[in-house]
């Protein structure tokens, strides 16, 4: 089923490259995305009821099979048995809502783009398609060869989509380089980690289930010097695409060039691949490095918040404080994980300090639930500041204005979408930040009380920027004529406004799941 | 058994609100008939709660209507629950509100239909353009603060909480949403009211964090929000108590003081009152709703709910309660003071609102828990009062300047009758409620702190008490003022006072009911028969097992309600010589302006929003205050670093990569493939030397040959013979 | 008796002739007399190798390679000069000319 769900992007990719026109390409692309998007559905809808594990394949070794056993719908088989790759996918809690977090923005995302695209379709289509792939890769495997393998795959369709679809005005090519460059690098290091990895472990290993299984008898665990490297290699990859200040800098210039399905995707799922490396490698991998480094990562953490919403309180293009939001929620995602990283052993395993133990899950909790909320709402966000574009032709704050009068539809989802960021409760936002929060409060305390700030100022460039500026006021008379949503924009946009309100009223249903994962992964970090 | 259904409460309106968005947006009728059935059936079924909640009576405190089924979120092995909480004042709140608010939204059915002169001199009414959305904002509101009466966890108090701050934005600023269509506003008001909301929202955020701190302390503290098992004895006398990180203050304390700082914002006490005044840019019934009767009121409640945290930490020598008693009492008299130098008739109920809300924290911070939540109760039915009443005037007349009315008691009079219960509730006038409640107030300040035994809070307490003495002498005057200048003299604007006229039966009914419960309800805590003490004091709290103490009327309780009755009328009395004795006519300045410097503090209220918020000017401009602009320039000083120091450090990277790779190209083209040329050059070079012995001459070659040989024939033979 | 004119000569001719011979071969402009300076040599040559077989060999009737040689190198001049001849006209008859300091294709 992963494999199905991964690699039927692809066989999109592969169908759409001989199909003969521009409107068979659309609707086939929407259409194919629709198929992992269903699997990804029935996948999550069975999910708690699915045997704790599932082969499907011919070979797994027995200390994988038991490894994986908190992951379900796995799939193993051997690829290069010389270097010890096997190809291991598998989800659970945790990775399982950002699949499915996946599929539906790619299918949002095709549904718009064939309204707006409409040179190079063959290409953008097709590029999207496997950039899907790439991201759906990295959330399912299980194996650190095939993961890299995956992330670099999200790379090189994201830097021609920037490139080529890009907004001309915005330096395309530079902000698609920055990026491509700049995440490589991190990467680059990345591929040091996981050599060193495979290098230093017995048996010698690519897997992720058991090298975080048997980490504690691995000879990369016992050497400091080994695990501390391999650690700040991961996370400078990570941090670079999360994006942690302040390796942030290349997020403003490829959202404000990159075409609006691919800012959705960028903003929605890829700064995701960083937080879930947090959770999948960081944490369970080195959860003594992390937690020597925890405070440090949680002040960086914490400047992301506060500086992120300072920055974005000044701008005046509309996407770059978007984009600069997206810094300020990711700085509360990596508090989430440093806090919990932050737990000392005693704090996880003592029954006695059950509180700690609990708060350290809210904590993953709220930084899983943060990614999944961002995804949704900043995609929301970026929908709506490209359907703006297209009316407008512009991003410039100062030139909108009393759009609630001219456009209500675009005005009322515009307001939602905006509180939802700004974390009102009732939607999506608050509940992942609550749950980070007190979770920080636990073990970071301090940073918290500054972190808190970051709320208020969100709320203030939310409402004065976004709201005040966009939808109140008058409205210049060069929008007198400003046409409303059409049906395929509010169809874009409905299913992200219910999850938002879903969330937010009622947020177990998605928290039941991740927080399965969540035990786990804490009980394994625990465990010495 | 009906408290089974309690959680149904706040579905009704909470199901209005999704009606009227989604499908009766463009029927007017209609969406206000959904949202006033909605808050009947949702009043229907708070009095079923309520008066199954009598019948328990005082137990009902340590034996509360309770379930938590709800899971909210699962954190690790625990979970967060939900579901409702009823004790004894949380259902006299359920009482209270429902009812206050059906009074408000009969009232809006008319208000917000507004009159203006076409071109042709006729007079229209109509709907305001968004007659639904209003409905459907107040539904949406009412339905959170019943929620917020009856959680059981205090993060589902604080989603209820914050979900109204939102509906207050969006009401404050109703006007600023479409746009300039409206007949009945000008730019000006679009433009205050659009900066209005925004301050409501950001300054209540900066009290929401501060609760928000608080509440997750807490939660990490004693290990669950939930109202039954938060205090329990364990929690509040263990573990509360050891030392939290900011050094002299206990965990209790600091938690104490943080949820106290969201009390702050919410229910505008100093030094986040700016907000309210400004909040006033709303149609009056939204000022009746949140500002008097319910979301201020919520930052109270909280304290109520909150009241074991208080009274333990002050036993065990925290100082949180005093704080909570000092701020209330300063704030009572510092925003009388400033109300007495409003001419707008609604920010003078709103400064009076600001000076009641701080009565109601100085005596929860004396201890006094009765009196202070009577207080509570019978201010929202008085204020709401006062509220419409002035809306009703504004409604009428057009404006909301005093000094442009006057003599308004001829014309209308139901009007006034109803403003004046009111307002005499408000100065604490026999048999009034406020007067029962406002009198049980300073009782309790004067018996703790002058005839009480002595304590480190004493002093505290002594304070409290001259401060709201001095207040409800001023809240007297100012309240008298308000009458003169409004309803007695003679008419200061002939057009507004022609255009004055009773209102329709759909607002002045509310008026009259509340009126109505403004004259009897306080009887409920009379002295002789105090159902009221009896009901909530007898059973403590949840937390709070012992019972509130309650002394019996005696001599000292006689002394001060005369006392109480006496300033009250002093100030109606002062009031009268300067305003009623000879009204103020037409064009002539406030009398109050004699007191020069004194009035122009006042009149700018401190000047505190320059300081630290900002000042919205009458034609809807904004000018920000100090905090502010540094908030600004830091966002931009930020910017500034971003661009230019760190994204530079990114481009440095990239331009020294650039020089690094032209002179790697240079190294590359010019000296490796030099060698590779030189070599190719020197053999060339070689060559060309070489070449020149082909002479192409053969004798040439022979010679050399021949020399060649001979060459090698001397050798051979010179070395044969060695 | 057969001993009585010293061996050296008869070496001493043949050196001479060979000098004489070379110095014509190097020296002289016209083709012509180079190829006589050529059998110059080759004949200095003989005589050397029949003055070393009468006087160097142990038994002069039994060892009789020196005459053989000698034989050899008559023949080879022979065909030498025949075919040294035959390259000279065919030059004069492409060159016009039989001066060897014009004949210098090879030159660099």
């Amino acid at each position: 089923m992963l494999s199905a769900i991964t690699f039927i992007p692809l066989l999109g990719a592969i169908i759409i490259l001989f199909l003969p026109s521009d409107n068979a390409i659309k609707r086939f692309a929407i259409i194919w995305s629709i198929i992992p998007l269903i699997l990804a559905t029935i996948a999550w809808v069975i999910f708690p009821t699915w045997p704790d594990f599932t082969l499907m394949g011919s070979y797994c070794p027995p200390d994988i099979w038991v490894a994986s056993a908190n992951t379900y719908l796995g799939e193993c088989a051997p690829w290069i048995p010389v270097l010890g790759i096997q190809y291991h996918l598998g989800v659970d809690g945790i990775s399982m809502p950002l699949v499915w977090l996946t599929t539906l923005l790619t299918t949002l995302g095709l549904f718009y783009s064939a309204r707006v695209i409409n040179e190079r379709v063959k290409e953008f289509f097709a590029l999207f398609l496997i950039l899907e792939m790439g991201m759906l890769g990295v959330f399912v495997s299980l194996d650190l060869f095939l993961f890299y393998i995956f992330w670099e795959i999200g790379l090189v369709p994201m830097y021609f989509l920037i490139g080529i679809w890009g907004h001309d005005t915005d330096r395309p090519q530079y902000a698609a380089i920055k990026f491509f460059l700049y995440t490589l690098a991190g990467s680059v290091f990345m591929l040091l980690a996981i050599i060193a990895l495979y290098l230093f472990s017995t048996p010698h290993t690519f897997d992720i289930t058991l090298l975080t299984a048997n980490r504690d008898n691995m000879p990369w665990a016992k050497d400091a010097l080994i695990s501390t490297l391999a650690f700040l290699g991961f996370f400078l990859a990570f941090a670079i695409k999360m994006p942690l200040f302040p390796f942030h800098t290349w997020l403003p210039d490829a959202h404000t060039a990159a075409p609006t399905a691919g800012s959705v995707i960028l903003a929605g799922i890829l700064l995701k691949l960083g937080g879930y490396g947090f959770i999948r490698i960081l944490l369970p991998m080195f959860p003594g490095t992390f937690q020597s480094l925890a405070l440090w990562i949680g002040v960086l953490a914490v400047i992301s918040i506060v500086y992120g919403a300072f920055v974005a309180m000044s701008q005046n293009d509309f996407k770059r404080l978007v984009a600069y939001s997206s810094v300020n929620h990711m700085g509360f995602v990596i508090l989430g994980f440093a806090a919990a990283a932050a737990l000392t052993n005693e704090q996880v395993t003592s029954p006695e300090l059950s509180n700690y133990f609990n708060n350290g899950a809210a904590a993953i909790n709220g930084a899983v639930l943060a990614m999944f909320s961002h995804g949704v709402i900043t995609g929301g966000l970026f929908f709506l500041v490209g359907m703006l574009y297209e009316r407008t032709h512009t991003r410039e704050l100062a030139q909108f204005g009393g759009f609630m009068a001219k456009v209500p539809i675009y005005g009322a989802l515009l307001l939602l979408t905006a509180f939802a960021s700004l974390g009102l409760p009732g939607l999506a936002g608050f509940v992942g930040e609550f749950l980070v929060l007190q979770g920080s409060y636990t073990t970071l305390t301090a940073l918290t009380f500054v972190a808190v700030i970051g709320i208020v100022l969100t709320a203030a460039y939310f409402l004065w920027k976004v709201i005040q500026k966009v939808l109140l006021g008058q409205a210049d008379e060069k929008w007198a004529k400003l046409p409303d949503l059409k049906g395929y924009e509010i169809l874009t946009l409905v299913p992200l406004a219910v999850l938002m309100v879903l969330i937010g009223i009622y947020p177990s249903w998605i928290l039941d799941t991740i927080n399965q994962a969540t035990i786990v992964v804490l009980k394994a970090v625990g465990a010495t | 058994m009906i408290q089974n259904f309690t959680l149904f409460i706040p579905v009704f309106p909470l199901l209005a609100f999704a009606i009227i968005v989604l499908l009766t947006r463009r029927n007017n009728r209609l969406s206000a008939w959904i949202a006033i059935v909605g808050i009947i059936m949702a009043l229907v079924l708070s009095l079923g709660v309520f008066l199954e909640s009598l019948a328990e009576g005082p137990e009902l405190a340590q034996h509360p209507f309770y379930a938590a089924p709800i899971v909210w979120y699962p954190y690790g092995l625990a979970t967060m629950n939900f579901g409702w909480f009823v004790d004894p004042i949380g259902s006299v709140m359920l009482f209270m509100v429902p009812t206050v608010c059906l009074m408000i939204f009969i009232y809006s059915v008319a208000y917000m239909r507004h009159s203006h002169v076409d071109e042709q001199g006729h007079h229209i009414q109509e709907d305001d353009p968004r007659y639904s959305h209003f409905f459907a904002y107040i539904s949406l509101f009412t339905a959170m603060m019943l929620l917020l009466v009856i959680s059981s966890s205090l993060l589902q108090f604080f989603i209820a909480w914050e979900v109204m701050g939102f509906c207050s934005y969006a009401l404050i600023g109703f006007w600023s949403f479409r746009g300039l269509k409206e007949h009945h506003i000008d730019e000006a008001q679009v433009g205050r009211a659009r900066g209005a909301s925004i301050k409501a929202f950001l300054v209540t955020r900066v009290g929401d964090i501060l609760l928000l701190t608080g509440m997750i302390l807490l939660l990490l503290v004693t290990g669950t929000l939930d109202f039954t098992q938060m205090f329990n004895p364990d929690g509040l006398n263990n573990v509360l108590l050891a030392d939290s990180p900011l050094p002299g203050m206990t965990w209790l304390t600091l938690i104490a003081l943080l949820i106290f700082g969201g009390t702050v914002g919410k229910s505008a006490q100093f030094p986040l009152h700016i907000w309210l005044p400004d909040a006033m840019e709303g149609p009056t019934p939204v000022s009746a709703l949140i500002h008097a009767a319910t979301m201020v009121s919520a930052g109270i409640f909280l304290i109520i709910r909150m009241f074991p945290l208080f009274v333990v930490d002050s036993q065990t020598g925290g100082n949180a309660m005093m704080w909570v008693a000092i701020i209330g009492a300063f704030t009572a008299i510092f925003a009388a003071t400033i109300g007495l130098a409003q001419n707008d008739i609604k920010r003078v109920l709103a400064y009076s609102t600001i000076s009641q809300l701080g009565y109601m924290l100085a005596a929860l911070g004396i201890g006094a828990f009765v009196a202070g939540s009577f207080h509570l109760i019978m201010h929202a039915f008085f204020k709401a009062l006062l509220f419409l009443a002035a809306g009703a005037v504004i409604h009428s007349v057009g404006t909301n300047d005093m000094l442009k009315m006057g003599g308004l008691w001829r014309k209308m009079p139901i009007t006034f009758i109803t403003f004046m219960i009111g307002a005499f509730a408000l100065m604490g006038i026999f048999p009034f409620a406020g007067f029962w409640s406002k009198d049980e107030i300073l009782l309790e300040a004067l018996r703790a702190g002058f005839y009480g035994e002595a304590s480190p809070q004493t002093q505290t307490i002594r304070f409290v008490y001259i401060c709201l003495a001095i207040a409800a002498f001023l809240t007297a005057l100012y309240t008298g003022r308000q009458i003169f200048l409004t309803f007695f003299g003679k008419p200061r604007d002939e057009h507004a006072y022609e255009h004055a006229h009773e209102s329709p039966i759909t607002m002045w009914a509310p008026l009259a009911v509340l009126a109505t419960f403004t004259t009897f309800l306080g009887l409920w805590n009379a002295p002789f028969i105090g159902a009221f003490t009896h009901y909530i004091g007898e059973g403590g709290l949840m937390g709070l097992p012992q019972a509130f103490e309650h002394t019996a009327f005696d001599q000292l309780a006689w002394i001060s309600m005369f006392l109480s009755l006496g300033i009250a009328i002093g100030g109606l009395i002062v009031a009268y010589l300067i305003y009623g004795f000879r009204p103020v006519a037409a064009g002539q300045p406030d009398p109050f302006a004699r007191l020069g410097i004194i009035y122009k503090v006042l009149v700018n209220k401190y000047w505190l929003d320059e300081l630290y918020g900002y000042k919205i000017n009458l034609d809807g401009t904004v000018q920000r205050g100090l905090l502010i602009r540094f908030a600004g320039a830091l966002s931009r000083g930020s910017y500034w670093l971003d661009r230019k120091v760190i994204d530079g450090l990114v481009n440095l990277a990239g331009w020294f990569g650039r020089i690094l790779a032209r002179l790697w190209g240079w190294f590359d083209a010019r000296i490796i493939d030099g060698i590779v040329n030189a070599t190719a050059s020197v053999t060339g070079e070689i060559a060309g030397w070489w070449r020149t012995m082909q002479t192409g001459d053969v004798q040439n070659y022979a010679l050399i040959a021949a020399a060649g040989a001979m060459a090698f024939a001397i050798i051979f033979l010179l070395r044969s013979f060695t | 008796m057969i001993n009585d004119i010293p061996l050296v000569y008869y070496l001493s001719l043949s050196a001479a002739l060979f000098c004489v011979g070379l110095f014509g071969a190097l020296a002289r402009r016209n083709a012509i007399a180079v190829l006589m300076g050529i059998e110059l040599m080759l004949n200095a040559v003989n005589i050397n190798f029949v003055a070393f077989w009468r006087y160097g060999s142990v038994n002069p009737i039994l060892n009789q390679a020196g005459i053989v040689f000698a034989l050899f190198v008559i023949t080879v001049a022979a065909a030498e000069a025949a075919v040294g001849l035959a390259l000279v006209i065919s030059i004069y008859r492409s060159r016009d000319t039989v001066n060897v300091e014009e004949i210098d294709l090879l030159k660099w």
